[in-house]
């Protein structure tokens, strides 16, 4: 049987390997850094999966309750409830199981929830408002795609590694504030030589847990193509993504991001604010440029009009 | 989805899978008989356009065979676009295996263009006591259920499960999971 194919975004499959490897060396050297220093990591991993499993199993409640946002019924939002539900059975998946509005002018979308049948979509009146009936259906896609390819879990526990080494630095930091590097101090050699391990663990620590920061929110804008890219195919329309897309980033800058797909934890610290310009902006970010994104979308319209995808399967 | 479709988030529309459409035939015959529900002698099949020139070829295509076929067996035909990014195909018959073959003619002819994967359902309408009442055959999952409507935007819940369970009588392969019982707001007819 001949099947139009769209084409396996192959690029973005190994970088985002690439990353996910990348990721697994770090957790490697967390590791490595934690058995040289003799650090019994129990507590920490600990009190990671249980902060982890608190974001994993309270996302969908917690982002209704943060946001301020409202669930809805389909007699109160009947085309959102049944366009979502159009796409939902187009990609064969659930229906989610809440769908609300935020009553903000500034378009914006964001979905949460551990599993498709948990899962929460989130619309903001304005983006009810502006967007046309093509971009909302490109928008709420696109949400959905996120909900099917498990973002919130990938994102959540691929985190974990943040939330440890910062509870790590955390401790650290206040044991360095009560005097706990020297160990006491009688046998002066022996404590100098503590001191420079603690040093060297505090040292590790800190570029562990930005560079987990940073691969994470890598993973996180690969994963924005990705749903970007899955919108595309379950709509059949790539521009329609694209224009909403120019859309929501006219509006986008002036306010703070409330995306909860991002892994927030302990920026307690200095760096981030440290790390300001123009490059470092677009490698601190959760979500590719919009350009970028546009561009994509741009191809895929290319590659839909081109014959060459004729593949038979 | 498999773990590494989720692990690079990859997608892919799932094609669609007709192997059971036909049973509707074998039952519509045996349910002739009732007073209760009748067919309303029309059905539509419905699917999501790409925009592409040769979706656009395919649907060319599709109209002259749709036109062919309405000077052979009568069954009318219309093409509308439904609000939710859906178009549809609607077919007016009072033959109800002309309506089946003429929708099973488009499905063929849109996965011969390599477009199986745009296919959504298809859906014979049917007066179910006095109200609006669709057999939905969903072309991802290869099973149907009932739609039934009390009002213009109402389902009768109480009203789908009784048609279920007459469809179940009948042989039908009834989709299992009613989270997976669509509402198909705006079907034109």
């Amino acid at each position: 049987m001949r099947q139009r194919s769209y084409g396996r975004d192959r690029e973005l499959t190994l970088r985002m390997a690439f990353t996910g490897f990348l990721l697994l060396l770090v957790y490697m050297a967390f590791g490595l850094l934690l058995l040289w220093a003799g650090i019994n990591p129990i507590f920490m991993v600990v009190f990671g999966v249980v902060m982890v499993a608190f974001q994993y199993f309270g996302s969908d409640k917690l982002v209704l309750l943060t946001t301020g946002s409202r669930a809805v019924t389909p007699e109160q939002e009947p085309r959102f409830h049944a366009m979502v539900e159009r796409l939902a059975a187009m990609a064969d998946m659930p229906k989610p199981k809440k769908l609300a509005v935020m009553e903000t002018h500034v378009p914006n979308a964001f979905a949460t929830g551990r599993n498709p049948k948990k899962a929460v979509i989130v619309v903001t009146r304005g983006l009810l408002a502006r967007l046309d009936e093509g971009e909302q259906e490109a928008v709420l896609a696109h949400e959905l795609i996120h909900i099917k390819n498990r973002d919130v879990m990938v994102l959540t526990w691929a985190g974990l590694i943040v939330i440890m080494a910062g509870y790590l630095m955390q401790m650290l930091f206040w044991m360095s504030l009560f005097g706990g590097f020297g160990g006491g101090g009688r046998d002066r050699q022996g404590g100098g030589q503590a001191v420079m391990i603690m040093l060297g663990v505090y040292v590790g620590t800190i570029i562990i847990y930005f560079l987990s920061q940073l691969l994470i929110l890598t993973l996180s804008r690969y994963r924005e193509y990705a749903a970007d890219r899955g919108s595309a195919i379950l709509t059949g329309a790539p521009l329609h993504l694209a224009s909403a897309l120019s859309k929501l980033s006219d509006d986008m800058y002036r306010i703070p991001e409330k995306d909860l797909r991002q892994v927030k934890h302990a920026n307690a610290f200095f760096i981030v604010s440290a790390l300001k310009g123009d490059k470092m902006a677009a490698l601190l970010s959760s979500h590719p440029p919009v350009e970028k994104r546009i561009e994509r979308l741009r191809n895929m319209q290319r590659d839909l009009e081109r014959p060459s995808i004729f593949t038979g399967i | 989805m498999g773990l590494l479709g989720v692990l690079f988030g990859r997608n892919k529309l799932r094609k669609a899978d007709r192997e059971q459409f036909f049973s509707i035939v074998t039952a519509a015959v045996s349910l002739r008989g009732r007073t209760d529900l009748r067919p309303s002698d029309r059905a539509g099949i419905v699917f999501n356009p790409v925009e592409s020139q040769f979706f656009e070829e395919l649907e060319a295509e599709l109209r002259d065979l749709l036109r062919v076929s309405a000077h052979a067996t009568g069954t009318r035909y219309e093409i509308k676009d439904d609000g939710y990014g859906t178009r549809w195909v609607v077919l007016d018959d009072r033959d109800f295996e002309d309506l089946v073959a003429t929708i099973h003619l488009v499905a063929e002819t849109v996965t011969e263009h390599g477009f199986g994967d745009r296919l959504l359902a298809a859906v014979f309408g049917f007066d179910y006591k006095g109200e609006r009442a669709y057999c939905v055959y969903n072309m991802k999952r290869g099973r149907f259920y009932p739609f039934v409507l009390s009002g213009e935007k109402e389902r009768d819940n109480a009203a789908e499960m009784r048609l279920c369970a007459l469809m179940e009588e009948e042989k039908i392969p009834v989709e299992s999971s009613l989270e997976r019982w669509y509402a198909l707001w705006g079907i034109p007819f």
